[in-house]
């Protein structure tokens, strides 16, 4: 069958998924969706938005209208609501807010998202990253269990450490696929990391080069 | 003119973990296409945004896609990140069922030359261009990186023109330096134009303070509560400063020149998937 993301979405929607990261989903009666920060529920003074575009600004700042690069950090801004006309703006909406995170979820039901273990992903880096590859063990671990926690990011680490070597600093429920079943009864559609994202790939390389300027002051040349 | 109703087309920009408007001109473009409804879908991806390069083909519900760098010049992210994170072994990759068309960035494209003379225009309206100097801003750099080549060949084809008193390339990092234009330029009127993809960090930052018009480098152009306004008279002379080229409209129909570009030159490349 040929993949319709779509239709996809549509189908977990009726199969009781409402909300997806900070997200809250409310099919409407004609087809269409409202959208608002879970936490937003009970407040009747949200600003309403009706151009599936605005989801593009709503999510790239934060309530301090500072900017977001990591979109899936638990800082969506709150006090909006989003009508969006079908579910095919609902993908749209969804994309901005959380980009890739529903198509990511199709290609795990699909078998098809192969994890990545951060070794493999350093492993390839050139240019200024490539001083990634010279990460130890024990600092990576560290890193990732601050930098992936779920105070600065809402996704479940699917990838290992290396190939012989799980994550051993975060907890189960961060490794995990499985979607959460809510306190209302709904699900929640899970945000998946296959794979370490460039902002923790950066982070690597500023763990290293600062292990390697104590060790050393001369600092090294490097391209990009 | 370009119809792909079963196609899928991705825009590749380059993004910012600092800079909220690095992504917006190639978001933009890509908002512009959908509309018109040349692809069936349109994705974005960045190097430093997300969705990632390692991402988006996973949103992609067609098996014929074409990707579109929308770089100022061919270097290190066309030839080798770009294809690198996406697993490409050429112009057309056969992958999972996909045919994955890889097509020349938009700097390239030969029409730059004329969006340059468009932005120029538009910034300085109605100064006389013989008594104008032209400045199109460059990076610069010593890495793996063509920018100042593609800049130097855009400005040797607006010098070809004969519109403008004079023209030169001018770089942030190296000579001719970007803060020393009132050297080298002679006219009485000076027009900047950025040879950049976005509003970022260098267009709308750094490159103000190195020309004098700005104090520091201050908020990112979409957190300004006030915009630039032109002119600006300093150093004994009229400057006027547009913003980066990669913002201006147009550039959505050069993406898809370089996607119909592809078909022209790998019309015997597209062999059928198996079903």
């Amino acid at each position: 069958m040929k993949r319709n993301l779509t239709q996809a979405l549509e189908s977990w929607i009726a199969a009781g998924f409402r909300s997806i990261g900070q997200i809250r989903i409310n099919p409407q009666q004609d087809g269409s969706y409202e959208l608002h920060h879970t936490e937003d529920t009970d407040r009747e003074d949200l600003q309403l938005h009706t151009a599936v575009e605005d989801s593009r600004t709503l999510s790239f700042f934060d309530d301090a209208n500072v900017y977001r690069p990591l979109k899936t950090a638990p800082t969506l801004r709150h006090g909006w609501r989003l009508h969006v006309r079908d579910t095919r703006e609902l993908r749209t909406a969804l994309d901005h807010f959380y980009p890739a995170m529903t198509a990511l979820w199709l290609s795990h039901l699909d078998g098809k998202l192969p994890s990545v273990p951060l070794r493999e992903t350093l492993g390839r880096q050139t240019g200024m990253y490539a001083a990634t590859k010279r990460l130890l063990d024990d600092e990576g671990q560290e890193l990732v269990g601050k930098a992936c926690a779920a105070s600065a990011c809402a996704k479940r680490m699917l990838w290992s450490f290396s190939a012989d070597q799980p994550l051993t600093h975060l907890p189960a429920a961060d490794l995990s696929s499985e979607p959460r079943l809510l306190a209302d009864g709904t699900r929640e559609i899970p945000l998946l990391c296959q794979e370490a994202c460039n902002i923790l790939v950066a982070a690597c390389r500023e763990v290293v080069k600062k292990r390697e300027r104590a060790q050393s002051p001369a600092p090294k040349a490097e391209g990009h | 003119m370009l119809h792909k109703p079963e196609s899928a087309l991705i825009i590749v920009g380059h993004g910012s973990t600092v800079n909220p408007d690095s992504s917006a001109p190639t978001f933009d473009h890509a908002e512009a296409i959908q509309r018109k409804g040349t692809f069936r879908e349109v994705h974005c991806a960045f190097w430093k945004e997300e969705p990632s390069l390692r991402q988006v083909l996973h949103m992609v519900d067609s098996e014929d896609v074409y990707i579109v760098p929308n770089f100022i010049s061919e270097g290190y992210f066309t030839r080798t990140v770009i294809p690198r994170e996406l697993e490409l072994s050429g112009p057309l990759t056969l992958q999972d069922g996909r045919r994955l068309k890889y097509c020349e960035p938009v700097g390239n494209h030969e029409r730059m030359c004329e969006l340059l003379l468009k932005r120029a225009a538009e910034v300085a309206p109605g100064v006389p261009t013989k008594e104008c100097s032209l400045l199109i801003v460059g990076h610069g750099t010593n890495l793996n990186d063509n920018s100042a080549f593609a800049a130097k060949r855009e400005v040797d084809r607006i010098r070809e023109t004969g519109l403008y008193g004079e023209v030169f390339n001018t770089y942030m990092e190296e000579a001719p330096l970007v803060n020393e234009w009132d050297s080298y330029t002679t006219c009485p009127n000076v027009v900047v134009v950025p040879f950049f993809i976005a509003d970022g960090l260098h267009s709308y930052q750094d490159i103000p303070v190195l020309l004098g018009i700005e104090q520091d480098t201050g908020l990112a152009a979409s957190q300004r509560d006030i915009f630039r306004q032109n002119p600006y008279h300093l150093r004994g002379r009229t400057l006027y400063y547009a913003s980066a080229i990669g913002t201006e409209p147009l550039f959505g129909e050069l993406i898809l020149d370089q996607a119909a570009l592809f078909d022209l030159q790998h019309s015997n490349a597209t062999p059928p998937l198996e079903t």
